[in-house]
Order: C-alpha cells, then structure tokens, then sequence
C-alpha cells in the first residue's frame, strides 16, 4: 500500500475518533424517561428488520465497492 | 471481503406493540414508560429482551441490463432471538441462497458473458450477556459455497450512562475465508484471505424525537482479493477500508411519521472513495406503515481499474507493468439509484407481515463529485422481500 493510502486511511480514523470524543463530551440536554414514548416506537430503532439489514447490506457489498459501518464480523462470501 | 450485519446498536425490531401502534398521551405516562423500558438500547440496555421473536423472509433478487439478464436468486432466511433467563440472550440468522444466471467476465460485455450457478448457505449466532450498565456479545458466522467458504468471530461491548441516554460501541471481529475457485471456469488454485475489522461507534438521545448514531469502523484484510472468474483480474493482497456512518432518525408529532436519514463515507486502499446517502420516511397509517425509501451511490474507481477501449467493449492490451489490473464494473467510477417502498401490517399482537420491493440502477454518468467510467451499460436491478416476524 502506497504511503498516501495509509496516511490517509489514519486521517480518517483519527477525524472519527475525534468527532466521536467531542459528541460523547458535548452531550445534550437529559431526555427523561417519560419522554421517551417516540423514541421507543419501533419506527425510531436503526435496524428494526434484521433479516432485511442482513440482505440488503449483502446485495450492496456484491454490487458496489463500499462496505462497512454497521457493525463487525459478519463473515464474508465468494459475491464481491 | 465482508457482509457485516451483527448491528452495532442490537436488535430492535419492526413488531408493532400494543402501547406503540397509537401516538402516546401525556396522561399515560406508565404506558410510555413501559414502551420507552421494552426496548433494548433506548432505555433499558441492561436488560435481556423481555420477549422471543421468531422472523421469516423471503427474497428474490434479479439483475440485468440492456441484452442481458444476469443472476437470479432466490434466498429464503431465518431469524431467532430469545432471551434465557433476565441476562442472557441469544440471536441468530440461517440463510439460504440460489444463484444462477450468466455474468460478464469483463466490463459489461455481453459476448464474454459466462454461465453460473451457485448455492450458498450462511448461519450466524450470537450469545448476549446483560450487565447493569454494560452488554457485552460474542457471536460466530459461517458461510459455505461450492467455491467459498468464510468463517468469522466477533466480539462487542455497549456501555450506557445512567440515564441511558449515550451508548459507546466498541467491536473487533476476525474473518478467515477459503477461495476454491471452480476448476473448469477458472485457472486460479486455492486461495486464502484473513481480515481483522474495528468498530467504534456512539449512539446519542438528542431530543425527544431525535436520536442519533456515529459508527467509525475499520477493516484490514490480507490475501487474495482477485476475482478468480473475471479475466485477467490481478488485486493487491492487502485491502484497508474506512467507513464512517452518520445516522438519524427523527420523529414528526405533526403527521405522526418518522424520517430515517443516514450518510456513509468510505475509502479504502484500493484508491476507492465512496458516499452514500439514505432516506426513508416511515410513515403509520390507521396499524398499517408505509415507508418509500431512496438511497443514492457514488463512488470513484480502484486505481487499478481499465476502462474499455473506446468504442468497443474490449479491454485494453494487457501488460505486467502496472502489476494490477481488473476490468470489473464493480470497481469503475458510478453513480447509483435506489428507490423502494415497504409496508409493514400487524396482525394482532404477535405477529406482523410485511413486504418490500426495491427497484436499483447505477450508471457511470450518474456519479457525484467527478467523472464516471465511460463504456459500460447501465445495469440493473429488482429486489423483492416479504416476510413475518413472531413474538412470543
């Protein structure tokens, strides 16, 4: 791998960390238990379908080039 | 190469409950508490799931462009989570994919278009323990092809505040894949490719109708990342990508709906940089959601990607100097358009059914932020999923 790659990939890394570390910091104003009503509705939750998160993403590892983000040690296929 | 899915926030799930299917009223405050308590990672993620759900689907996929169908699959799935006992839990998922159709083996060109048919089965399993404050899991996955074979651990730990309104993700997971490329498609022998995959991730309560998620995840892999049926396809053996994943999601008091938006940006050691914007509006009408859906792709291509020759659809001469070379249209620069709907319909308490299509098209020209790779067609494709989930 080229120098640039690497120097670059690490740029990455180190900006997420920092964007992470600064919203854990920062918080926000406390959101009560009770106030909760709409967050709990299942329409609010990131992957509420499994089974449709674990095809799509398969689909779009197998037809593009990008992947990641979601999670980790999904296990790979001959697709890509 | 890898297919993450063991999520980064746990599993949360789409089954409408009885406290949920109507706007919460102010009076109720027990109600919307129970709801708020029900589900892991909101409020209580130091609680197992309180309920077993059971989940099927099926899925049919095809793909095509202009002259050309390609590959056709069939793929029926299963899902199972169930708590054991109030600290444990367990999740898995057992897939089953038939793929057969004809495929390019350089760019989009129709005339070098082999035949294929492949069968893959694909399980994965995960053990969930519940701390006060703390969820730590362990999980498995394993996937078998007649020329593939892919093995992966992971582990994972979530650490919420007290008001359990700030969530930290942080993952490892290790991946071992055995190449067996088909003796009579292709001249490669048997290869291998091991990965390493990071995550760090955060998820946020911003409002009471706003929560938010940054995951940072990282992966480096070594060996063979060739395609061993694509002609004359030579990769580097070592592959690092970075993913950076924004989400959203925001609920409107005033029509009741719910806007999912996420933004993804990639790059990796190929030289291949990539974005990737979702929305989705979700959407209850009387039990019933509706959710329409877009998703838009860009990315640039592998710097070791070769265009056709102009005006043809051959690839250009091939040399040993630059070492690499692949004339597959999944590494050339893109644009990409999805756009689906979905609707979910609850029956009773315990069950719900639900369906989806998608209709999914990507072109050189459409690609943002520079040019596209010139002389490929454009390609294509439907997806279709219907499926049931059980509580009980």
């Amino acid at each position: 791998m080229k120098p640039s790659n690497q120097s670059s990939l690490a740029r990455t890394f180190a900006t997420g960390l920092l964007l992470l570390a600064a919203g854990a910091l920062t918080g926000c104003a406390t959101v009560q238990p009770w106030e909760k009503g709409n967050l709990a509705k299942p329409e609010m939750a990131f992957d509420g379908d499994p089974l449709q998160a674990r095809f799509e993403q398969h689909v779009y590892f197998s037809k593009e080039n990008a992947s990641g983000g979601y999670g980790v040690g999904g296990g790979g296929c001959g697709c890509n | 190469m890898r297919s993450t899915h063991l999520e980064a926030d746990g599993p949360r799930f789409t089954l409408p409950r009885a406290s949920s299917a109507a706007p919460a009223r102010d009076g109720r405050v027990g109600a919307v508490v129970a709801a708020a308590l029900a589900l892991p990672g909101i409020a209580a993620a130091q609680n197992a799931p309180e309920s077993a759900v059971l989940g099927l689907k099926y899925l049919y996929y095809k793909d095509y462009q202009p002259g050309l169908d390609r590959i056709e699959v069939n793929s029926p799935s299963l899902y199972l989570l169930t708590p054991l006992g109030r600290s444990w839990s367990v999740e898995g998922s057992l897939v089953v994919d038939s793929l057969s159709g004809a495929t390019p083996r350089w760019h989009s060109s129709i005339s070098s278009a082999s035949r294929m048919e492949d069968h893959r089965t694909a399980g994965d399993l995960k053990i969930t323990r519940y701390f006060r404050r703390a969820v730590v899991g362990l999980g498995v996955a394993y996937s078998t092809e007649d020329d593939y074979e892919s093995r992966a651990l992971s582990a994972d730990l979530r650490l919420s505040t007290d008001d359990n309104n700030t969530t930290i993700t942080l993952g490892t997971g290790y991946t071992d894949d055995i190449i067996k490329p088909n003796p009579g498609s292709s001249v490669a022998s048997d290869e291998a490719k091991r990965s390493n995959d990071f995550i760090v991730g955060l998820t946020q309560v911003l409002t009471r109708n706003d929560i938010v998620q940054v995951n940072l995840t990282h992966a480096r892999g070594r060996g063979f990342y060739s395609d061993p049926y694509k002609f004359l396809d030579r990769r580097p053996s070592e592959r690092d990508q970075t993913a950076l994943l924004l989400r959203w999601n925001r609920h409107f008091d005033s029509v009741g709906g719910t806007l999912r938006t996420s933004w993804r940006s990639y790059r990796d050691s190929f030289d291949v940089r990539a974005g990737t914007l979702g929305l989705e509006w979700a959407q209850p009408i009387r039990t019933v959601t509706v959710t329409p859906s877009v998703r838009l792709h860009t990315q640039s291509a592998a710097s070791f990607y070769v265009d056709p020759i102009p005006g043809t659809d051959v690839p250009p001469v091939v040399s040993l100097d630059p070492p690499f070379y692949s004339a597959d249209h999944r590494l050339s620069a893109f644009g990409a358009i999805t756009a689906g709907i979905k609707v979910v319909v609850p029956l009773g308490r315990s069950w719900a059914i639900d369906a989806k299509a998608d209709y999914y098209e990507q072109r050189g020209e459409w690609r943002v932020g520079g040019d596209g790779s010139p002389g490929l067609a454009p390609f294509k494709a439907q997806f279709y999923q219907v499926g049931l989930y059980y509580r009980f």
